[in-house]
């Protein structure tokens, strides 16, 4: 059996050659980046260092046992569940994703509410049929979101309106609430 | 790969350790470079390209899953190619308004396809932007059809027909290009 030579592997792998962009170029980068704002860096990432006392340590503990405790009873004032309760209460803002992917290994949901992380939502597959959900705590408003399966391939939901972001990728849009 | 990962990178960037970006703009700018030269055609407006790419991408690094950063920024860049391009083609079309504009065209032309790295640029351009979009993903940067439905937002099943359509263009292309 013969082997069928593409007649345009020629052209492909002269395509393929580097290009020599100009040496200056990650430093014209570097420059405009330098004339942006920093990093929002959010709390939880920022590098803190505390020094304690024995006695700052006894006053930080009893503070902070108060914030939790004012936290716990303003929460309540105002009616909001605890944790537990959300998640077990039906008609709590509870909302559920469904994806079916039938090929898929993993599958990860991403939006305005996760920050987009693909870690923070896996979906859990239902047996075998292909069937993937999660349920996620939503306050009323309107959130863009998209699946990511097996960790690369961006799919919005079949079932709801889309909407790109920035980046060209399609996503898909929810409202709750009428927001 | 030597050094950190990209992942640590980022890490640090969005620590504060903002420098350490160059990191990353050194180790894409070449492989994003040559996709832009490719699509765009002109090396200034390919640098262009990818300085606006590592801008956004920094701007939105936070949004940035760490260990993806490579098809993310592609992702950036596919998208400022479309815009840019389509927004040189505009302005192209007014600066071949004039005949004598386009006789220069002409025989730059004619010089062009002296070689046949020039003749493949001569026939690249040719193709439209679509076209040319899915065919260097496919073939130069050896993307599968799930990535690259994963970049371009376009069904794998259209972005076949797009590879086999440029595929032949190019082909008529360049023999058109040899037989002048």
């Amino acid at each position: 059996m013969t082997e069928q030579v593409d007649p345009l592997a020629p052209i492909i792998a002269a395509l393929k050659e580097p290009v020599a962009l100009a040496p200056d170029l990650t430093a014209r980068i570097m420059a405009s980046i330098e004339k942006l704002p920093r990093q929002p860096v959010a709390w939880w990432r920022r590098r803190w260092t505390v020094e304690m006392t024995p006695l700052r340590a006894l006053a930080a503990a009893a503070g902070l046992a108060a914030i939790m405790f004012a936290s716990q009873a303003a929460g309540r004032r105002a009616g909001l569940p605890s944790p537990e309760a959300l998640a077990t209460s039906p008609g709590s803002g509870r909302t559920q994703f469904v994806l079916v992917a039938s090929e898929a290994k993993e599958v990860s949901l991403v939006g305005d509410f996760n920050d987009w992380s693909l870690s923070a939502t896996p979906l859990e597959r239902d047996g075998g049929n292909g069937v993937w959900s999660v349920t996620v705590p939503l306050l009323p408003g309107r959130y863009r979101y998209a699946y990511v399966v097996d960790g690369v391939l961006w799919r919005p939901d079949p079932e709801a309106p889309a909407a790109e972001d920035e980046f060209g990728r399609p996503n898909s849009v929810l409202t709750i609430g009428g927001a | 790969m030597t050094g950190p990962s990209d992942a640590q990178v980022i890490r640090r960037v969005l620590a504060g350790d903002r420098e350490m970006y160059a990191q990353l703009v050194d180790r894409y700018r070449d492989r994003l470079g040559r996709y832009a030269l490719r699509m765009l055609g002109e090396r200034a407006d390919a640098e262009d390209a990818v300085q606006e790419t590592f801008v956004r991408a920094y701007r939105s690094l936070s949004r940035c899953e760490p260990d993806n950063f490579g098809a993310w920024v592609y992702g950036i860049l596919v998208n400022r190619c479309r815009t840019n391009g389509a927004r040189r083609a505009r302005n192209n079309a007014r600066m071949v308004a004039d005949e004598a504009a386009m006789a220069r065209a002409s025989v730059a032309h004619t010089e062009e396809r002296d070689t046949l790295r020039d003749a493949i640029h001569w026939a690249l351009e040719r193709l439209p932007t679509e076209q040319r979009e899915a065919f260097l993903l496919k073939h130069v940067e050896d993307l599968s059809y799930e990535t690259m439905e994963q970049l371009t937002g376009v069904r794998p099943s259209a972005l076949r027909m797009r590879v086999l359509r440029a595929r032949d263009g190019l082909r008529k292309l360049l023999a058109e290009a040899v037989r002048d």
